[in-house]
Order: C-alpha cells, then structure tokens, then sequence
C-alpha cells in the first residue's frame, strides 16, 4: 500500500486512520496533519487510508451547490494571485507601489478575459464553461528541473479531469493530465496561451491525451498568463482561435 | 469530480450551507496552493480532492461545535434497506462493502456515523449512549477490522 516507505506501527496506522475517518477533536486533527507534512510514513498511512475509505464518498447524495459558489472561489482565486505576487515583490516602497498598481490593472483584465472566453463559450454552445486558477509563484528561483511556476486547471461544475501545468525557469512548460480525459472520438483538446493583457489567445497546439511537453521560451519569464484547453474538431482549431468550449483554465 | 459531489459531501458534514459552502470554497482554494505536491502519476485527483474537502468540513465542523454546545448531530445515514448499495459500483467499494459486512452492524454504524456524518469521539459516544473510552476503541477495533479484510 505504501510504496516504498516503510510499513508504519500499529499505533501511527491507527493514528491516521482516526484522522481520515474525522474522529479526533479539533487539536489532534490539526496535529496530525502538520505531522504528516514532515513525517512520510503518517503521510503515506493517511494517503493508504483515504484509498481505502473513498468509496463511502458515494454513499452521500451530490447537492448542485448554490449559484454564488463558483464566482466567489473565482473571486478568491484572483484574490490569492495578488497575494502571492506582493510577496514575492521587492521590499522597496516606490516598486512595491508600482507594483500593486499594475496587479490591480492585471487582476481587471484578467477578469475581464475571463468573462470574455466565458461568454464566448456560452454564446457557441450550450456547455457552461467555468475558468478558475490562480498562480502559485516560489518567490525564490529554485533549481531546474523544479518547476516554479505551477498551476492545476480546474474543471468547475462538471465531471473532468484535472490538468497540472508546470512551467520552468526558462518558460518550458509541462501539461499532464490527472485521470483519463474522455473525448468524443471527432474532437481534440486544444492547448491556448493568453498572455496577461491581451484578450487573444496563441495556439499551443494540440493537447495529447497523455499531455505535452513544450520548449523554452513558451510561457513569459515570470509567468503572467493563462493556460486554457479548449474542445476543437479532429486536429485542432481550424481558425487559429478557439472555436469550441474554452472546458479548463488557470494562471501560471 | 463532480461539484455537487463536494457539495454533498460537505453539506452532509456541516448540516448547513453556508459552512459547506465555505468548506468547498477553502478547499478549492488549496488545491492551487498544494497543486505542485499533488503527484499525478497516482492518478487519484478524486481522492485527493474529496479527502481535502473533508477535512477543511470536519475543521469547521469542529470549531462550531465547540462555539454552540449541544449542536444537534446529524441524523441517522441512510436506512432504506439497504443504504450501501451504492458500494457495489466500483471493485474497490465492493472490497469496502463486504468487509464493513464483515465487522457487524455495531462496530459499521460507527464506520458510518464517523466518515459520512462527521461525528466525533464524544459525539459518538453520545449519539452510541456509551462512555467515551469504549467508543474510541470500538472506532479502533473497527479500523483494525477493516484493514485486515481489506489487505487479505
């Protein structure tokens, strides 16, 4: 079950399942799971433990959430860029201002694209795509080939997969499917590059059902763009623009 | 997965919808913050994220209860005749399914009354009418139980 970590004793197996099951009071819960941050062997019993109980998710009835959840994660996510990127800005006070303006202007256009590929996606079809995301940015450069710019790109409001896109120093940048994604056999996934700013997204291409690897220089240096998937006929788009659902997003 | 999945899962933990609104909500939010540790190659996003979501609902949870003492704890799961027949709709679940059989109805109801309504170790041991150290190791009898079926 756990890989190549050692098999832990009794008492920490215990001790994890109790923590998955949700049994222990609010202080151990919270131990447990800064523990689990440090110790692999409770991380790997946790992990055993979710797999094993998973399937008594099913056993609860799906509830369609309320209308206003999906725009106050968005809210949020958008929120949680700004956050990141004044951390990792400069102490100086005059850049830092300079800064924070420009994120302000960022965080406006960002949303305003994305209300751009949401009512252009549900003007064309039916299918209501939700785009959400927000850029983990490591304020230190960390080695190659650690990625330092990470996003997941969510399907919101439907069943999908997820997609982890991670971009390196020198702007590689990395797409892997999390599950299987199920297209229709006529359709592609499409990947698109919207750089911050812009309102028109630069095709990157055809997304293999197994994800793609693309040279330096394809995201901008420090990121500042969105990754977005679209749903195209056989072979991509054949306009250079997305024609189908704009279906997963996020900002890099 | 599935949106109203979380959201009946987290509705089905907290009892009220603002809470299991803000329990999705935080944990979307954590998915990107933790995207980089999630490893894809274990191809368990569904997993991962409902585990997430869990345990932000059993957090919330958690501190509510202890704001309003005596919060009414959910009612009983499901007992149409027979509320796990949902299991049977995967391999894995029909694994779960005949091993928590396999425990007795006693030691399952807590299983349940745990994972699916959130109760507590005291909340156990009222809603179970038994004092609170016979009801941690009844939970833990139960976990040993379920491992060592679902292992052989």
């Amino acid at each position: 079950m756990s890989g190549g970590t050692s098999a832990p004793d009794d008492e920490t197996d215990l001790l994890a399942a109790e923590y998955v099951l949700g049994t222990l009071d609010a202080a151990d819960q919270a131990t447990v799971g800064r523990e689990a941050e440090t110790d692999p062997v409770l991380e790997a019993a946790i992990r055993a433990w979710e797999d094993r109980l998973a399937p008594l998710n099913r056993l609860v009835a799906p509830v369609t959430p309320p209308p206003g959840l999906w725009p106050r994660i968005e809210a949020s996510a958008w929120g949680g860029a700004a956050a990141a990127r004044r951390v990792a800005s400069a102490p100086d006070v005059e850049r830092q201002r300079a800064a924070t303006t420009r994120l302000i202007r960022d965080r406006n256009a960002q949303r305003r694209s994305v209300r751009l590929w949401r009512g252009a996606a549900a003007a064309g079809f039916a299918l209501a795509a939700a785009v959400a995301g927000f850029a983990v940015l490591r304020p230190q450069a960390p080695p190659p080939p650690r990625p330092d710019l990470v996003a997941a790109l969510l399907p919101l409001g439907q069943q999908g997969p997820i997609f982890v896109a991670q971009a390196t120093a020198d702007g590689a940048l990395t797409v892997r499917p999390v599950g299987t994604p199920r297209i229709a056999p006529d359709r592609d996934l499409e990947l698109w590059l919207l750089r911050d700013g812009e309102t028109v997204p630069r095709p990157l291409g055809v997304l293999p059902a197994g994800g793609v690897h693309l040279a330096a220089g394809t995201v901008p240096r420090g990121g500042g763009a969105k990754i977005l998937v679209s749903l195209e006929p056989r072979g991509g788009s054949p306009t250079g623009l997305p024609t189908g659902p704009v279906l997963y997003g996020g900002s890099i | 997965m599935q949106s109203a999945r979380l959201y009946g899962q987290a509705l089905r933990l907290t009892r009220q919808p603002q809470l299991a609104a803000d329990a999705v909500h935080d944990a979307f939010l954590q998915v990107w913050q933790r995207a980089s540790q999630f490893d894809p190659a274990r191809g368990r996003a569904e997993v991962w994220l409902s585990s997430l979501l869990r345990y932000r609902a059993i957090d919330i949870l958690r501190k509510r209860s202890r704001e309003n003492y005596g919060l009414e704890p959910a009612d009983e799961p499901d007992t149409g005749p027979d509320p796990l027949h949902q299991l049977v709709s995967s391999a894995d679940g029909q694994a779960l399914r005949r091993c928590l059989d396999e425990l007795g109805e006693g030691q399952r109801r807590v299983v349940l009354l745990a994972f699916v309504d959130g109760l507590s170790h005291s909340e156990l041991a009222i809603r179970l009418k038994a004092p609170l150290g016979t009801v941690k190791s009844w939970v833990r009898r139960s976990l040993l139980g379920l491992r060592r079926c679902l292992e052989s």
